[in-house]
């Protein structure tokens, strides 16, 4: 007979677990605990209790006659199958995933002060690539399975199940619980048409029940600048001036800084000296110096940060509240960003715990110091070394006859270090869940994301050198965007006897808006920062301003299907409408399956006695994208008063018909786009094949995924054919990209004796991207050369151009070429591609692309007694484009600014071993031509980080919770390729230099 | 933003036309075109490009060397592109003017001319850089655009098109309109004579002459006459004044295209297309481009009799030794030519350094000076790094038209008749010395013109007067953009390209490679990229 069995069920830290399924085997009985984690339900003697909970082993206990009050204990433990995994709308266990989801460990990048949870991510998860400089912003760029179409490639972040395209920077690293990476189309398609390029989930720390305690973090980096780039001294420079002008058997005192003293014989010349004048200007005010920029501009720099936890665990709810302050000072002289963060994270059960009602909220504010970084190390490399930091007067120095017109990079800083941007952010959501019946859940969530900024810039007047500028301005932006978004889910889940099933539906509106205006005036009497505000300025007035704004409408439904722990699928159907696109079009369907067989389970399997999981998985989905302006679908004319030329063509439509030469000018109308009432979401459906695995116990474990990843309808807006004139660009569907590719993840974890821990994880993925489709008239607008070479069947950012043959070593080898117009000793030679003995236009082909060919990490932790030590090495594989060659490679193709030292080993016939090209001081042979010559392997492996922790508090018995102390280095080595001649493969280029970082903080947990 | 129907009011549609005005303007010193230095001046032997060396816009040092530059050249697409945004700002204002009734839009008429003359100053520039373009006017659907090649119109036919949009102009416009930068009759009468002599000279497939179309010619001197006629243009008294921000819109320019500054845009609307061409000092900082060249420089050597040394003014560089007492000079040479120790744009005060050239290694140590302004002039607008200016760029000037008529006369055979309309342009040449002074008050340099005088100090042949008068535009002109297409137009281009890159790269290195080739440099190619857009509806010119 039946009787009332009642219970209390607990984690293994005895913390009691509320919405435990309890189910009597073989019939349709259940109850779920309370907040007390306790259950009563009617079962007789004989019958098999079985409690479910997500993230725990299920457990199956008979009734017998002796059961009353049984204390059932749920192992749940991290790192195993059990754990609970996110996955867009819901839960699920880890081991019912069927996509290719990638769970991150989020402890191992915990104390990485890199201000972005994202930026320590890099090399961490296969199949994410992420990208980074070295600038205190900690901006990243991530790109999930390779470049998956032609406009953005952001993935969607969903925070505590608010969808936002804003990346991670803004957040407080400390306060991430878990990251989840939503890597193909059957697991992120339940967020439609966003989800193309991958779906970032993030959910933030909440308390946990019978928990209190405060959290404290505090750690203090410095940070060094160690891969300056190499440039000429004055000497040096002197000399090599010297050797281009003799080369060229030109005189080489015709110049006006430097003087040679030489035996004048240009067949057999010899230097004997570079004489320097006193005073490089002729107002003698710049006195020759030896400046090495890149130490002027560069300091080691210190990151501090600190945060805080309190949180609270209680009977009917649960709060969380965090502060983070976070202060990178950059090593560029100047940069700076700060970060303020609040959190508040709270939930309380109400109505017999069948209603919760909690909330996330968050605040951020950034405050970015704004120097033109990129033009500070940029002039470092140019400005010659012969020009002074400052003149005998205490003014700029500045570039002197003949020299490049680029600025003083101390003077940038030092003019731009009192303005600065601030940016705040609004992000939460609150949420209500309410429980119809056992097993039936409604969820309504109501999200806000607003950011804004505001700065006030106040650009100083100047003298250095021969540039000078006497207007000073001051300028004023403020931003204002944001989404509110709307969720309404219900869920139902279902277990009778050896089915599981759970249901989804759903539907989601987010309304976005953004604003901005601009002001400035010039004409401040006084150049201080606190002065100026526009009713300073007198003169010059602008103003300006725009808006727009966008709504998504969707929804969606999910089924979740699983027998016996053994075979799982899953089906997804979302339905979204965007008002991006055009009336036509303006609803899209992405529905999405996934299987899985946990083969583990199977006799046959099992019997081996090897495999402690073993499941197959695939996937098939489709997803979009929307990511076009909103009003994309229209044809407008934009009345363009006037646009600031410095740089770009004045695209405005103002006109001074009166001949008054000044005042306010008429002004009409210009087309900025033709419309496109057809355009309709970009398609991507990608199919999946994984496995997963563990064996000995999961002592080892991985997964393997190999996708085929297909874009269609790619939203683009080609170059077009000219006589289209103003506005001849338009939206359209037009390419076709695939990527293929197999991503890794292999974990080793074991134990030797009761105190040595150690783990082992390595990821590998590579991917291959080509261009599929294109149409016809837009293939003109990819590499190629529009007519029988093009992109198709080639990745999307294929390099086009000439092959550089090594140099031209002797005079015979000169004449016997092929006509090149402008070769000669020394010079680069390009191949002759098409062999009719010209060297032009046609001769160029696909030299390489930018995509990584592989990337693989390894990551290691140990720890021993109360010491723990880890380190992650971080490779990729690919070529890069150094455009920094010109300057240097070359003498020749930038005569007035400084050159790299690579140029004191140039070609010459005494140095006929050298790839450099002779130094010449005119291109005659146009080799700033885009050539295999500016393409290296900027393949390398990086020591990303170590650390070594010690645990004091149980080395000196505290009674607190936890405390450790750690040091820790970031970026200590890089291998690269010999071939790389740069400082750094991560940043070839004009980016923000990367530090080697060294860090010391602490953890405690009170 | 507004859709494009809105548009559509007599109020709205004025300012369309207002945007196709400012077309006109919007050049950018990547690709200039109202200025047609790199083009016109750079490729016609007057200048370098100047600049850091050939790397910096190397782009232009392709157009320099001609036997570098390539279809792929994208600065050749670019200002392909600028230009066609133009016509199409003038055929979307024009497709709205013919829409409406004279009675809704009492200006229909005039509106409609002063189109068609800004459709048909866009299309001469086209034409005269690549020759075959697409022709396409407000009548052509835009779905058709695309199907529209660049050899639908032979190349006489395509001028008869450019003539059109001005012959229609110059029915439409009034005499005089109210807004100075408003084109007028004898605006497009004048533009009408230019197309007129271009087409006037018909070539072949090959770009060689290949015959003189008398009765073009009869009508430039015609339309040349009307303009003289009208009494509305004078030569200034002084050349300097063509150059000067203070005389902007006087009665020498027949249309210019008018800048401003101060006046509500982020930079003002300045003259951006010149904004390279400034040295490199304090005052100015940016970029030293457009060097004058010593075979312009030697150009201007006078002989004994006041005349130009044709053939022999390149005997004695006097550029490389900066000797300009010994030999004597028109005075344009200093309106034109920047050169160390002489006082830059007239101030005496201000003396052009060695120091203020950017690469006198390669390019050697002058600056071009009709372009610019001084920096103390309230047209000067500092756009740092670049400078820019509000004074307007004469686009045709009355020495223009006069020299036109020569040039027609001559070619008609009456060349006597040329010979006052040249000595016109070269008198009020030798007046303007006013402004040429150094800060003691002499000369800057030594001044010796003439006018021709047959029988007296010439003898006026039909071949004498030609040179004479191709030699006077190349002075008249010299750096401002407009030599190359005359050269073109006469046919002379290969053999006086050649001829200089002979002699000129013995003086800089950076011709050594240089070589023009016949049938070929004449035009640029049609973009490549352009080609590849067409989907091969557009052919490539002859040679490329």
């Amino acid at each position: 007979q039946t009787r009332l069995i009642s219970g209390v069920v607990t984690d293994n830290e005895s913390v009691p677990l509320e919405a435990v399924t309890v189910a009597i085997v073989g019939t349709q009985k259940t109850v779920t605990t309370d907040a007390k984690g306790s259950f009563k339900i009617e079962a007789s003697t004989g019958q098999l209790l079985r409690f479910i909970y997500i993230g725990a082993e299920p457990l199956t206990i008979p009734i017998t006659t002796e059961s009353a009050n049984l204390k059932v204990k749920l192992d749940i433990a991290i790192n195993n199958l059990n754990e609970v995994v996110v996955t867009g709308y819901q839960k699920e266990r880890k081991k019912d995933i069927t996509g290719a989801v990638n769970v991150v460990d989020v402890s191992k990048i915990r104390d990485i002060p890199s201000g972005n949870a994202v930026k320590s991510l890099q090399g961490r998860v296969p199949g994410v690539l992420i990208t980074t400089d070295g600038s205190p912003t900690g901006q990243a760029t991530v790109r999930i399975r390779g470049i998956g179409t032609l406009g953005n490639n952001d993935p969607l972040y969903v925070i505590d199940g608010v969808p936002t395209k804003n990346g991670l920077e803004q957040l407080n690293q400390n306060d991430i619980e878990s990251i989840q990476v939503l890597k193909d189309a059957s697991s992120a398609t339940i967020y439609g048409s966003r989800a193309a390029n991958g779906v970032i989930i993030i959910t933030t720390k909440k308390a946990k029940k019978g928990y209190s305690k405060i959290d404290f973090n505090a750690s203090t980096s410095i940070q060094n600048y160690a891969t300056k780039l190499k440039t000429l001294n004055a000497e040096e420079r002197g000399r090599a001036y010297w050797q281009a002008a003799v080369n060229d058997k030109a005189n080489p005192n015709n110049n006006q800084i430097y003087q040679y003293d030489w035996n004048n014989n240009f067949n057999n010349p010899v230097l004997n000296r570079v004489i320097f004048p006193e005073y490089i200007d002729a107002a003698k005010t710049m006195k020759a110096a030896d400046t090495y920029w890149f130490d002027e501009i560069a300091q080691n720099s210190i990151i501090q940060s600190y945060d805080a936890a309190l949180s609270n665990g209680g009977e009917k709810g649960n709060s969380l509240f965090s502060v983070g302050y976070y202060d990178n000072k950059g090593i560029v002289k100047g940069s700076r960003s700060q970060k303020y963060t609040a959190r508040f994270n709270s939930d309380y059960n109400y109505l017999d715990n069948k209603l919760k009602i909690g909330e996330n909220f968050s605040a951020s504010y950034i405050k970015n110091a704004q120097i033109p970084a990129s033009d500070i190390l940029f002039a470092s490399l140019v400005q010659q070394p012969v020009v002074p930091v400052y003149t005998v007067n205490g003014g700029w120095g500045g570039p002197a006859a003949g020299m490049t017109d680029r600025q003083n990079p101390v003077r940038l800083i030092e003019d731009n270090k009192q303005n600065t941007y601030n940016f705040y952010r609004f992000f939460g959501n609150a949420y209500a869940d309410y429980q119809i019946i056992p097993g039936l859940n409604f969820r309504t969530n109501f999200g806000v994301d607003y950011n804004g900024s505001y700065q006030r810039l106040l650009k100083k007047s100047y003298v250095s050198g021969f540039l000078a500028d006497p207007a000073n301005q001051v300028s004023n932006s403020q931003t204002y965007q944001g989404n509110i978004i709307w969720q309404n889910t219900l869920n139902y889940k279902l277990t009778r006897d050896k089915h599981n099933l759970e249901i989804l539906a759903g539907q989601e509106y987010i309304k976005n808006i953004s604003q901005e205006f601009s002001a400035s005036r010039q004409g401040l009497a006084i150049e201080n920062i606190d002065y100026a505000y526009l009713n300073a300025g007198t003169t010059n007035t602008l103003n300006g301003g725009s808006g727009a704004g966008n709504r998504l409408l969707s929804y969606f439904g999910k089924v979740n299907y699983s027998y016996n722990d053994r075979y799982i699928a899953s089906v997804t159907l979302r339905r979204d409408g965007s008002s991006r696109f055009g009336k036509e079009n303006r609803y899209g369907t992405f529905p999405a399956f996934s299987l899985g067989w946990r083969m583990s389970e199977e006799k046959f399997i099992k019997d081996m006695g090897l495999f402690s999981d073993l499941k197959l998985r695939y996937g098939w989905g489709r997803s979009g994208n929307q990511e076009i302006p909103n009003n994309a679908t229209r044809s407008l004319y934009s009345a363009i008063y006037g646009t600031d030329p410095t740089w770009d063509f004045d695209k405005g439509t103002a006109y001074d018909i009166t001949g008054a030469g000044t005042g306010q000018l008429p002004s009409g109308f210009a087309l900025i786009q033709q419309g496109n009432d057809n355009l309709r979401w970009e398609s991507l459906k990608e199919s999946n094949f994984g496995l997963d695995f563990g064996l000995w116990n999961n002592k080892l474990t991985g997964s393997v995924d190999y996708f085929i990843k297909k874009t269609s309808d790619i939203l683009i807006s080609p170059a077009y054919l000219a006589v289209l004139g103003d506005g001849g660009n338009n939206y359209s569907n037009g390419a076709s990209l695939q990527n293929k590719g197999l991503d890794a993840i292999l974990t080793y974890e074991d134990k030797i004796g009761e105190d040595f821990n150690f783990s082992l994880t390595g990821n590998f993925s590579l991917y291959r991207n080509k261009v599929t489709y294109l149409p016809k008239d837009v293939l003109a607008s990819y590499p190629g050369n529009g007519t029988d070479k093009n992109v198709l069947g080639r990745p999307i950012n294929s390099y086009f151009g000439y092959v550089a043959d090594g140099l031209f070593t002797s005079q015979a080898e000169v004449d016997a070429y092929a006509n090149q117009p402008g070769k000669g000793l020394g010079r680069i030679k390009y191949k002759d591609i098409n062999n009719d003995g010209v060297i032009n236009d046609l001769d160029r082909d696909f030299i390489g692309d930018n995509s990584p060919k592989f990337t693989y990490g390894l990551n290691v932790s140990l720890s021993y007694k109360n010491f723990d030590m880890s380190f992650f090495l971080q490779a990729i594989n690919v070529d890069v484009v150094n455009d920094f060659k010109t300057y240097t490679d070359f003498s020749s193709l930038w005569t007035g600014t400084n050159w790299g030292s690579r140029t004191l080993d140039a070609w010459s016939p005494s140095n006929p071993g050298s790839t450099i090209p002779a130094l010449t001081l005119v291109d005659r042979n146009n080799e700033g031509r885009f050539s295999t010559y500016f393409i290296e392997n900027g393949s390398y492996l990086k020591l990303r980080n170590l650390q070594i922790g010690y645990n004091l508090k149980k080395a000196l018995n505290m009674k607190i919770q936890n405390f450790r102390v750690f040091v820790q280095g970031s970026n200590l080595f890089t291998i690269k390729s010999k071939s790389f001649t740069g400082t750094d493969p991560e940043i070839p280029n004009y980016g923000f230099p990367v530090p080697v970082v060294g860090t010391i903080g602490v953890n405690i947990t009170l | 933003v507004v859709s494009g129907d809105d548009l559509n009011t007599p109020q709205n549609i004025d300012k369309m036309v207002i945007a196709a005005y400012s077309a006109l303007g919007n050049d950018h010193y990547t690709s200039p075109y109202s200025s047609m230095w790199p083009y016109g001046s750079v490729r016609g032997g007057d200048t370098y490009k100047g600049g850091d060396g050939p790397g910096d816009l190397s782009e232009f040092h392709l157009f320099e060397t001609f036997s570098l530059n390539r279809p792929d050249n994208a600065l050749i697409d670019q200002v392909w592109f600028r230009l066609y945004v133009g016509v199409g700002r003038a055929n979307d204002a024009l497709r709205r003017v013919d829409a409406m009734s004279a009675t809704d839009y009492p200006n229909k008429v005039q509106r409609q001319g002063e189109l068609r003359f800004l459709r048909g100053h866009f299309y001469f520039l086209l034409k005269i850089l690549f020759k075959y373009v697409p022709f396409i006017d407000q009548n052509t659907p835009k779905a058709d655009y695309p199907t529209i090649s660049n050899r639908a119109l032979s190349n006489d036919a395509l001028w008869t098109k450019i003539a059109d949009d001005f012959r229609a102009a110059a029915t439409a416009l009034p005499v005089d309109q109210a807004d100075k930068g408003r084109v007028n009759r004898n605006a497009a009468k004048a533009y009408l004579a230019k197309v007129l002599l271009y087409q006037a000279y018909t070539q072949s497939e090959n770009n060689a002459i290949s015959g003189i179309d008398a009765s073009k010619l009869n009508e430039v001197n015609t339309l040349c006459d009307e303009i003289i006629a009208s009494g509305k243009f004078n030569l200034s008294t002084d050349f300097a004044n063509n150059f000067l921000a203070a005389f902007d819109n006087s009665a020498e320019s027949v249309f210019a295209i008018q800048y401003s500054k101060d006046d509500g845009t982020p930079k003002g609307r300045l003259d951006y297309g010149h904004a390279l061409n400034y040295p490199m000092n304090q005052e100015y900082g940016c970029c030293g481009f457009n060097v004058p060249s010593h075979d312009l420089i030697n150009a201007f050597k006078t002989g004994t009799n006041g005349l130009p040394l044709f053939s022999t003014y390149n005997n004695n560089d006097v550029a490389a030794s900066l000797d300009f007492q010994s030999s004597s000079f028109d005075p344009r040479l200093d309106h034109t030519v920047a050169r160390p120790g002489a006082p830059f744009k007239y101030k005496s005060t201000f003396l052009f350094q060695r120091s203020w050239s950017r690469a006198p290694a390669i390019y050697d140590a002058f600056a071009s000076m009709k372009e610019a302004v001084l920096p103390d002039d309230p047209s000067f607008q500092k756009v740092p790094p670049f400078i820019g200016s509000s004074k307007n760029w004469e686009i045709i000037r009355y020495s223009d038209v006069l020299l036109w008529k020569a040039e027609a006369l001559i070619e008609l055979g009456r060349p006597l008749e040329a010979v006052t309309l040249i000595n016109q342009v070269r008198n009020r040449a030798n007046l303007s010395r006013n402004l040429l002074k150094t800060a003691a008050g002499s000369p800057t340099s030594n001044y010796n013109v003439q006018t021709y005088q047959p029988g007296v100090n010439c003898d006026w042949t039909p071949d004498f007067a030609r040179q004479a008068l191709r030699f006077e535009r190349r002075l008249e002109f010299a750096a401002e953009g407009y030599h190359f297409f005359d050269l073109v137009r006469w046919g002379i281009a290969s053999q006086t390209m050649n001829a200089y890159f002979t002699l000129e790269k013995s003086r800089v290195s950076h011709l050594s490679d240089a070589r023009f080739t016949l049938g070929r440099d004449e035009y640029f190619p049609i973009p490549l990229n352009q080609i590849n857009f067409s989907g091969g509806v557009y052919k490539q010119n002859n040679g490329w």
